[in-house]
């Protein structure tokens, strides 16, 4: 059965986790070089490059193929992206909650665009990993 | 839903990588398919049931709750 080419998400190749698992450590790096530069870098921002980077790579580990990609994959794959924005909303209604009990309003600085990618893409990843782990455990 | 997979696969003298390779998707796959873990779609249950030469409601059965 043919799928709709406009709905098709093309996955990234095995070889792209690399460049995912060189972006964990490359923004600690880069903000403390930024530092010793003495840029005067904002602690705030210094966290923002730091989401973001992260953003990107659990979001190209999201993307990249598995060793063996059938359909149950494919099935995980669209469960853990439900899972993931269903965890999201959650924990950014648990962070406004928390917020407005604190500090008597429910938005805050930390609510940035960079966190909120980055905790997609983790969250997303997690519950991959989660399903895989558990249909590899033998019966 | 419930399967014989297991069955059928001892009575063609079938590993799960050789019905895996027949039906081309993954050993977990077939693994999570008999234990309960995964509900293949039609496409695959067509073929899995192709594989053993029966009917697909020989090897597939919905179970209370399904």
């Amino acid at each position: 059965m043919e799928n709709d080419s406009i709905l098709k998400v093309p996955l990234l190749a095995r070889g792209w986790r690399f460049v995912a698992i060189a972006l964990f450590p490359l923004p600690a790096i880069l903000v403390i070089g930024l530092a010793f530069a003495r840029t005067g870098i904002d602690p705030n921002e210094a966290a923002q490059v730091i989401y973001g980077f992260w953003a990107i790579a659990f979001g190209i580990l999201n993307l990249t193929k598995e060793k063996e990609e059938d359909e149950m994959i494919q099935r995980f794959r669209l469960q853990a992206f439900q899972t993931g924005f269903y965890w999201l909303i959650w924990g950014l209604a648990a962070l406004m909650l928390i917020n407005y009990v604190r500090y008597d309003r429910l938005t805050s600085e930390i609510f940035t665009a960079y966190l909120v990618l980055f905790l997609l893409n983790l969250y997303i990843y997690a519950a991959f990993q989660l399903q895989l782990y558990k249909s590899r455990k033998e019966n | 839903m419930k399967n014989t997979i297991k069955v059928e696969r001892a009575r063609h003298n079938l590993t799960q990588q050789d019905l895996a390779e027949k039906v081309q998707v993954s050993r977990q796959t077939i693994n999570s398919i008999e234990a309960g873990k995964y509900v293949p779609s039609t496409v695959l249950a067509l073929k899995i049931a192709k594989v053993f030469e029966i009917a697909l409601e020989e090897i597939f059965e919905l179970e209370e709750g399904d």
